[in-house]
């Protein structure tokens, strides 16, 4: 079982990472709309949408 | 912020005169300002002002080529400076509104609240500032609603006083507000899902212990215990901050709130898991500390989601309006257009609106033509035709082509703003419901306090091992979130639905009020019929199609603006043409149509009898259409009744409230309408105050009586009543006056908003006789140490969810 020694750190080092990966995808505005850009998809012209977090966040305003 | 600019050893330039104009300064007292990176002594507000505007246009280099510049550069931040102690500007800036007796209203955006025990506990701090008259906070939008008297207290004093207690203030200011949000929506989603994450690897990591020690080395045990106190950490350090900041400030300020408990057992189960981790032997709790952490955020996340939206939804009136207006420099000059932002917008300036442009301010369009959607304010779903000399409203939206409209009133001065402010100040103040859970919450915490001290203090005689388990065990699983997350939480849903649906609430105790509603008065005029007259019958007393009739009718009364004369108009396909027309005031008009000469009018006047009428219905207004031989046909106008009517009654019946028809109007055209409509119980012919006395005496029969109505005429009775209801396109006089404003203007969302009203309240009831019901179960079972720590923090997370998600169901419309 000494094999658990290098496992478990591993494993806490790992949900470091994750929760490091989740706390930026957080930041980086990801998750402040979760509805439009489903949309977004469907739509059939292809401009790029703005990504600045105030525009699309102005954007979202019709859903809610 | 001022407080920001003291810190920063901003210089405060030493002068006995006025920075701007050089005047001495008053000896009772100077205004100070920070310009040109100094704090800066004025004689008055008005150069204080001056001075700001010079300085946000970016022209301080005037200030700066005189002998006394400073070299310090402003920051961005600052500019809130030195006015926050001056109330002249901040009123002028709209920050502070005046009330009666000299008082004024000031409105505070508030970071970092967190639970209904915030507001208790902002409420509170803020009524014992010197000079505060009273402070209401709303958790919806985070705004602090304060009164004060403007010679005692300034708007930079409270600020700091907000401060002193671990929260941040700032004058509101609507897109702020939108950051702010975002903000906390973002920060509360890591806190929950990092605690989500860290909770679920420490279960697998006590998995091993959960099913028996056996198989589990010592070696092990100790490596399992280190790990998890690695993962706990930041669940303690980051996701739980917001339970021990809210304990702690509850703390300085010697009141209790339900993040006390909270806190305390945290750290009490943290700090106990940590030393027998490091002595090796002891139990451990991590998982139950993850576990209480993740479920209790997951309940505020849910609850902060709820805020969100019913405060989006409070806030539509702000959105409703452009940020910017195209205006003209110097009108007539077309080439002067300018984008500048609407609030600048003043009286008298000339702006451009584009086609499907929201129109910024109120206004009257000097050139163009087209067709205005004013759905926003009046509920009137059909465009409007907008020419030269009409005016428009801010919020409403251009439709065709292009306007040129002159701005008579400045933004914050416009229809749309003044029902902002109202249902605003009405969101902000807490209905008695509310305030009565927040102290019972007070109470109920400094209880379990007590109990729990109790307990630890009988079980270290009895079974000192056990005394912290069951410790933690009691202060985690009491629940006073009912009271002070629920009742909060399910009166802003209710009231974000109903503005959803457009009806708002410009009373705090609206809500309450219009659950208990038991009679429902009505006005007739423009409230249950649509208030315009229309074509209800015609009869040819001699042979003439109903066409070739309208024609001629309508060809005599071009250019009337007589309600008669329009109505005609509308019905009319094609208009003939007439000559010679002359009009006789109060009886009626003559002309000649292809060589014909006709009359139209009262009966005596167009046909030379007086009885031509009688055929009538009653309710119907006769107007004769004659020539020289006599009447020709006869038509009869009258009210009808909005579509939704019947309807609306119906569903109020269903309900179980009684309708009453008040009207002013004549016997005939109430009856009428009270037969079409089946309402028992109308009464017609009433003044204003005979409308007044009827609910009066409706009241003294202990009814709980609803007034809908508009105009000056209901005014009295809309006071009197219970809860007063005004329809969307009813004046503005009456929605000062309404408790409930109905924008869209359907009828058929009164017995809606009943509905939703009932429900809210029923949902209260519920979360109160819950809360009472699982307390009195659990916490004497945790005493005795019947409940674990780990089941004591599944129990008390479950039923902050049970309260939550019942608190959500506020937010949706019954039968929607």
């Amino acid at each position: 079982m000494e094999i658990l020694l290098l496992l478990l750190p591993l494993s806490v080092v790992l949900v470091f990472v994750i929760g490091a990966a989740f706390w930026w995808s957080v930041g980086s505005g990801q998750f402040d709309d979760l509805e439009s850009p489903a949309y977004r998809v469907l739509a059939d012209e292809d401009r790029i949408e703005p990504l600045d977090p105030d525009q699309s966040s102005a954007a979202g305003h019709g859903h809610s | 912020m001022y407080r920001v600019a003291r810190a920063a050893g901003v210089a405060c330039v030493a002068s006995d005169t006025c920075f701007h104009c050089a005047a001495p300064l008053p000896a009772s007292g100077s205004w100070s300002g920070e310009v040109d990176g100094a704090l800066r002594a004025f004689c008055c507000a008005g150069c204080l002002a001056v001075a700001r505007t010079i300085r946000s246009a970016g022209l301080e280099a005037y200030y700066r080529d005189r002998p006394a510049a400073a070299s310090k550069p402003p920051r961005p931040d600052d500019t809130r400076g030195g006015w926050a102690h001056d109330n002249g500007i901040a009123r002028r800036a709209g920050l502070l509104l005046p009330r009666a007796g000299g008082d004024a209203d000031a409105a505070l955006l508030l970071e970092g609240m967190t639970c209904g025990a915030c507001v208790w506990l902002l409420e509170a701090w803020l009524a014992r500032v010197d000079g505060v008259r009273s402070a209401h906070v709303n958790l919806a939008l985070r705004r602090a609603q304060v009164r004060i008297d403007p010679a005692r207290v300034t708007l930079g004093t409270l600020l700091d006083a907000v401060a002193r207690i671990g929260y941040v203030a700032h004058p509101y200011d609507a897109s702020r507000r939108d950051a702010l949000a975002r903000n906390e929506a973002r920060v509360m989603l890591r806190r929950t899902v990092i605690a989500w994450l860290a909770m679920m690897q420490v279960m697998m990591l006590a998995l091993p212990l959960y099913i028996g020690d056996d198989g589990v080395t010592i070696e092990q045990r100790r490596l399992l215990d280190w790990a998890s106190v690695t993962l706990t950490l930041p669940v303690m350090l980051y996701c739980a901050g917001p339970f021990f900041r809210a304990a702690w400030a509850n703390v300085r300020a010697r009141r209790l709130g339900m993040d006390v408990p909270v806190a305390t057992a945290l750290a009490a189960a943290f700090a106990a898991s940590v030393v027998a981790t490091l002595n090796g032997t002891g139990v451990t709790y991590y998982d139950s500390i993850t576990m209480f952490v993740a479920l209790l955020l997951t309940a505020r996340a849910i609850e902060l989601h709820a805020r969100q939206r019913a405060a989006d939804a409070l806030d539509f009136t702000a959105r409703a309006l452009p940020a910017t207006a195209e205006r003209y420099a110097a009108w007539p000059d077309r080439t002067s257009l300018e984008t500048v932002s609407a609030d600048l917008l003043a009286r008298n300036d000339v702006v451009l609106l584009r086609p499907g442009a929201a129109i910024p301010s109120d206004g009257r369009v000097i050139e163009g033509a087209s067709h205005v959607d004013e759905s926003w304010l009046t509920g009137e779903s059909v465009p409007r035709a907008r020419a030269a000399g009409d005016t428009v409203l801010a919020g409403a939206v251009n439709l065709e082509s292009m306007l040129v409209v002159r701005v008579d009133e400045p933004v914050d001065a416009t229809q749309l703003a003044a029902l902002t402010r109202l249902v605003q100040n009405a969101a902000d103040a807490r209905p008695p419901i509310a305030r009565l859970a927040d102290r019972i919450a007070g109470r109920f915490v400094g209880a379990m306090l007590a109990v729990a001290a109790v307990s630890a203090l009988c079980w270290l005689i009895v079974e000192p091992s056990r005394a912290l388990a069951v410790t933690f065990a009691v202060l985690a699983v009491s629940c006073p979130c009912a009271l002070s997350l629920a009742t909060p939480a399910t009166l802003a849903s209710a009231a974000g639905a109903l503005a959803r649906r457009r009806i708002v609430l410009t009373r705090p105790e609206a809500l309450e009020a219009l659950a208990h509603v038991t009679t429902m008065a009505f006005d007739k005029t423009g409230t249950l019929t649509h208030g315009r007259l229309e074509l209800a019958c015609f009869e040819a007393l001699r042979p003439i199609t109903l066409d070739r009739a309208l024609a001629i009718a309508a060809a005599l009364e071009h250019g009337s603006e007589h309600p008669l004369a329009r109505a005609i108009r509308t019905r009319a396909h094609r208009a003939a043409v007439a000559n010679d027309i002359a009009m006789t005031p109060g009886l009626g008009v003559e002309g000649e149509v292809s060589g014909v000469r006709w009359r139209l009018g009262r009966a005596d006047f167009a046909g030379g009898r007086d009885d031509t009428g009688a055929a009538l219905p009653t309710a119907c207004t006769a107007v004769v259409l004659g020539d020289a031989q006599g009447p020709v046909a006869l038509f009869g106008f009258a009210d009808t009744p909005r579509e939704d009517a019947r309807e609306t009654i119906e569903l109020l019946r269903g309900a179980g409230v009684r309708s009453l028809l008040l009207s002013g109007d004549r016997c005939g055209a109430v009856e009428a309408t009270a037969r079409a409509l089946a309402i028992g119980d109308a009464r017609a012919a009433l003044t204003p105050m005979a409308k007044r006395d009827a609910i009066v005496a409706l009241q003294d029969r202990h009814d709980v009586v609803a007034m809908v109505g508009d105009g000056i005429n209901d005014a009295p009775a809309l006071a009197t009543a219970d809860v007063a209801v005004s329809l969307g396109s009813a004046t503005p006089l009456a929605q000062c006056t309404a408790d409930v404003v109905v924008l869209s203007g359907r009828l058929s969302d009164i017995p809606a908003a009943l509905a939703l009203a009932r429900r809210a309240h029923r949902i209260v009831r519920q979360n109160l006789a819950w809360a009472l019901l699982y307390n009195a179960v659990a916490v004497p079972a945790a005493a005795l140490g019947l409940v674990s720590p780990s089941i004591a923090a599944i129990g008390m997370s479950l039923s902050s969810l049970v309260v939550i998600a019942n608190a959500l169901r506020a937010a949706r419309i019954p039968g929607v």
